[in-house]
């Protein structure tokens, strides 16, 4: 793959000359994953995976560790040769394009920044071997420095910085040659919270900027959702799911991906019947209630999430209110957090923002839980 | 001595403590190694400097040394040729480094061994193999007549190109270890970072890994180059006359005894270019590199802080790079990628057969039947091995060989494990200070050594006998000992010995229960490399046995000036066996102590 280099590098640098520059449409690739497959000895890492992903887009792996992300972003910058499937950037095959003709940005975990050159030397490095002038590089190297906020630390060596800026500088070098393609593998695991989540503003502020087509990895469920256009929920070297975020919170195909990603309470339920659209159900406490009907339904017995955030306490029954015992109740500022015992055993958790009139219910007490019929997701 | 200069130094820091407290100072276990080095090794040394400077007025000898063309010759070659084998080695050392980095599992391991085995094989051993290989009659030349490369077999032996091959193969694995070390220290990412951000092979070599991993090459080519100066052993075996080395100079006048203090002048001569390196290195490196410490260095310092003035000072370099070498890199690496993947593999498999090759064919040849060394044996037979173990000399020497190696693991264990016990433990100024002097008699060049120790051993009459070359050869085994225990100290958790402390065990129940398991395997190793020391010296033992009293070495040392006959490739075989048996059977902790390092 050749880099279009040529016409960004000559845009004068600036705000507004880089507003224009870059459109949304811009710069970024398509990326085809198809059936690729990739073992190390008799262990699959990545098993007969497809992912289609659109120019421009931001799509993240998501997925605990050992599930394949890794070797996924490993495949596609070209560390490692696929077994078998096949990578296409731009409708073509990238198998034989040695990583580093691929001319894809990448950050890593551990920053990988050069400690023996300086941020500015770091950032330029790709503008040296892809042959650009000095004054051309220095110019972009500038750029890039002032859009991550590092313009002072040109002249600093990597490790006289902390490691927020160093991850910083390591995303600036990525960036530096507007690559059509970014990858980045669990970058701000390694940073605090706040830092964290700091950091991931930007990231979504400089894909919006440049318009490149960003593959992220991360296990932080919340970090995925906030940033993504798409997720790929993976597990065990397969993708799950890919979807966009809500409706992978909202509608996820499985229990591990309702249990991977947010807080869940999967309910255990039998079929009554169908109703339209909607099915009847009842809990193994003996009580009705109502769900959107999925697509396709195997047996009788079905799993039902419901979010905690959905779920409804009340001090007395209503229609459809299955009785409970209250096991825990925490305050935690903007919400309250409550575990409440079905008669059946099963535990459910409850989250309700906090407000003037509440009070925490009593462990032990009894109270009535209840959700609209939009609220429960039938998991197939 | 050192230590109790630093008490007497600070009385005021702790005036109250009584003299039971003091007894129970873990500093005091430094004093018997320090005493054992300041009698055997440190006193010897100055000895011999005094001697040097006996003569009228005091530099006589000295300049007697340097304005002999003969010797300054010698001295300009002997510093030539340590030059080109430092060289020689990081050239070839670096692939092979990159190999076993770049290898997984099984062959990973079976890579490190070709390498590091040859290491722990007795340097004589090693060299004879070569002769062997390069012989008239030796695998070599057979196989060059043989594809008609040459006429008639050609004399490869006795050159300065066998000399130098010869010691490059003996030094090499010091070298990849090193370097190899510096490697692995490496995050993996940065390589990968390289590729990413455009650059090939090469350049990610060059720019990236070279520039961080060059203080591992740098303590290998001074560990190399400073070894390499005090050599004897090979440049004797495989040089011609014109390749003499100054140490071979040393052994030569101390056999025609010439004037008392020219032959010291000699030794001095040799010690102090050899401190002298020792020191610039160190300034430069940190004095760690001699035994494989990494100096916790100040990380680079920007060369300008803010707004980097461009055309500066760099200006020149930078042009010359943006001219030349970045463009250079650019079209290497639009080469295939594949290329530079080969080169590292065909350069680290010749290493390897470099390595190993000659080990083998000296196995090989241990089986035959002729009384002659050809390769390969026409006849195979146990013939030299009956002649071995029947031989009443050969199995004297081996007795004694073993009964020194005993007792001198013993002395080296003892005092270097309480040495290594007292610098971890105490709370010592100057630790590196002392950590240096233990380790010390490393870089001293054996001649030099040996020579020193001749006359103490002759004032004490223990010329000969098997205590005195057992505390001769604990001079090298302490700092072996040493720096194995220190490491596998610092590995033990401190919580450990306090919590079983605060239970109401006391010292010596804590060192017995808790300290001593954990170092055991680093002991276990310690007391193997330390016997394997002793049991392979030879130029300590040349200065210091008697005609009654040969060990191993020096009875392979005659027959190899002697006769070549295939019994040398037995005794090999045999040597060979033990290192290998000795480290598969302590592998598990070969790894744990190197681990810890
Ligand atoms: N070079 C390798 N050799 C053998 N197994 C590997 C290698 N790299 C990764 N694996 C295995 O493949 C699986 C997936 O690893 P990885 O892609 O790093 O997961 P993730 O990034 O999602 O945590 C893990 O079980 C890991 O042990
Ligand atoms: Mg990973």
């Amino acid at each position: 793959m050749t880099l279009k280099l040529a016409d960004p590098v000559v845009v004068p640098g600036g705000a507004d000359a880089r507003r224009d520059d870059v459109s949304r449409a811009g710069i970024g690739s398509g990326i085809t994953i198809e059936n690729v497959t990739k073992r190390y000895g008799a262990f699959v890492a990545a098993d007969r995976i497809c992912l289609d992903i659109q120019p421009g887009e931001f799509v993240t792996l998501l997925g605990p560790s050992g599930s394949g992300k890794t070797t996924l972003l490993n495949l596609l910058a070209g560390f490692q040769r696929v077994d078998g499937g096949e990578i296409r950037v731009d409708g073509k095959p990238i198998q034989n394009v040695p990583v580093h003709k691929r001319g894809f940005g990448m950050v890593f975990q551990s920053y990988a920044l050069f400690p023996n050159m300086t941020v500015a030397q770091n950032v330029g490095f790709p503008m040296r071997m892809a042959g650009i002038s000095r004054a051309d590089s220095d110019r972009r190297v500038a750029e890039t420095l002032g859009m991550m906020q590092l313009s002072d630390s040109a002249a600093k060596m990597p490790s006289e910085m902390s490691g927020g800026q160093q991850q910083r500088v390591a995303i600036a070098r990525s960036i530096v040659m507007r690559p059509k393609v970014v990858l980045m593998d669990e970058p701000l695991s390694a940073l605090d919270r706040r830092l964290r989540e700091s950091i991931q503003m930007e990231i979504r502020d400089l894909h919006r900027t440049i318009g490149s087509t960003f593959l992220f990895v991360t296990h932080d469920q919340s970090e995925a959702l906030t940033m993504s256009d798409r997720i790929a929920v993976m597990d065990a070297g397969r993708i799950i799911q890919v979807d966009r975020p809500e409706t992978i919170y909202r509608q996820p195909c499985n229990r591990f991906v309702a249990g991977f990603v947010g807080e869940s309470n999967l309910i255990d339920a039998e079929i009554v019947r169908r109703e339209g659209a909607a099915l009847v159900l009842r809990t193994k406490t003996g009580h009705l209630f109502r769900s959107p009907a999925p697509d396709e339904v195997s047996g009788r017995n079905v799993t039902v999430l419901v979010r905690p955030e959905r779920l409804i306490l009340s001090d007395v029954p209503g229609q459809e209110s299955i009785p409970a015992r209250v096991k825990s109740a925490l305050f935690l500022g903007e919400i309250l957090r409550i575990e409440v015992t079905l008669d059946s055993g099963e535990t459910l958790l409850v989250r309700c923002s906090d407000s003037a009139g509440q009070t925490l219910p009593t462990p032990g007490s009894t109270v009535h839980v209840s959700w609209g019929m939009s609220d429960g997701w039938v998991l197939a | 001595m050192t230590q109790m200069d630093t008490h007497q130094g600070n009385p005021g820091v702790t005036p109250a403590r009584s003299l039971s407290e003091r007894l129970k100072d873990p500093a005091l276990l430094l004093i018997p190694a320090f005493a054992f080095l300041g009698f055997m090794y440190l006193l010897p040394l100055i000895d011999l400097m005094q001697t040097s400077v006996e003569g009228d007025p005091w530099w006589a000898d000295l300049q007697r040394v340097l304005s002999v063309p003969l010797y300054f010759d010698s001295l300009v070659r002997t510093m030539n040729i340590a030059l080109t084998v430092a060289l020689l080695c990081a050239l070839i050392g670096y692939p092979a480094a990159l190999l076993i980095q770049r290898t997984k599992g099984i062959t990973q391991v079976l890579v490190a061994m070709a390498i590091i085995l040859p290491y722990f094989i007795a340097i004589l051993i090693r060299t004879y193999a070569w002769m062997v290989l390069l012989g008239r009659n030796g695998p070599i030349n057979k196989f060059a007549v043989w594809i008609g490369a040459f006429d008639e077999p050609v004399g490869l032996l006795f050159n300065r190109g066998s000399v130098l091959l010869g010691m490059t193969a003996v030094l090499l694995p010091i070298m990849v270890l090193s370097i190899y070390s510096s490697l692995s220290r490496l995050d993996p990412a940065l390589v990968r970072a390289a590729m990413a951000n455009g650059a090939g092979p090469l350049a990610a070599f060059w720019r990236v890994l070279l520039p961080l991993t060059l203080p591992g090459v740098g303590a290998g080519f001074l560990l190399v180059f400073v070894q390499a100066l005090g050599f004897f052993i090979t440049p004797s075996l495989l040089g011609g006359p014109g390749d003499m080395m100054f140490a071979m100079h040393i052994t030569q006048q101390a056999d025609s005894i010439t004037g008392e203090g020219f032959l010291q002048a000699l030794a001095v001569v040799l010690l102090v270019l050899t401190l002298i390196v020792v020191a610039v290195a160190g300034r430069f490196l940190g004095f760690e590199f001699i035994w494989g410490g990494e100096r916790k260095a100040p990380m680079p310092k920007a060369r300008e802080t803010l707004d980097r003035p461009k055309p500066s000072r760099g200006g020149v370099k930078e042009a010359l790079a943006d001219r030349a070498g970045w463009p250079l890199l650019r079209w290497l690496g639009a080469l295939n990628a594949r290329w530079g993947e080969w080169t590292v593999r065909v350069l680290a498999i010749c290493v390897i057969a470099t390595l190993v090759l000659p080990i083998v064919v000296v196995m090989i040849i241990s089986f035959s039947k002729a009384s002659y060394l050809t390769f390969p044996p026409t006849e195979y037979s146990l013939r030299w091995y009956e002649k071995f173990f029947s031989d009443r000399n050969w199995m004297s020497a081996f007795w004694n060989s073993l009964f020194i190696a005993l007792m001198s693991a013993g002395i080296s264990v003892t005092l270097g494990a309480t040495a290594a016990m007292g610098i971890v433990r105490s709370s010592i100024r100057g630790k590196s200070t002392l950590m240096l002097l233990l380790v010390s008699p490393i870089i001293v060049p054996p001649v030099v050594l040996g020579l020193s120790l001749y006359s103490l051993f002759l004032k004490f009459d223990m010329v000969g006998t098997y205590w005195g070359l057992a505390a001769a050869h604990s001079i090298g085994g302490i700092p072996i000992v040493v720096v194995i225990v220190a490491a596998a100290l610092q590995g033990v958790d401190r919580r450990l010995e306090q919590g079983a402390a605060v239970h109401g065990a006391s010292p010596l129940t804590v060192f017995r229960k808790v300290t001593l398991p954990a170092i055991a395997p680093g002991l276990g190793a310690a007391v193997f490399f330390a016997f394997l020391h002793s049991f392979d010296e030879l130029v300590l033992t040349l200065f210091l046995s008697s005609p009654r009293m040969k060990t191993l070495p020096l009875m392979l040392w005659g027959d190899i000036n002697y006769q070549l006959n295939p019994v040398l490739a037995v005794v090999s075989t045999l040597e060979v066996l033990l290192v290998v048996g000795g480290i598969i059977l302590a592998r598990p902790v070969f790894a744990r102590a190197r681990a810890d390092t």
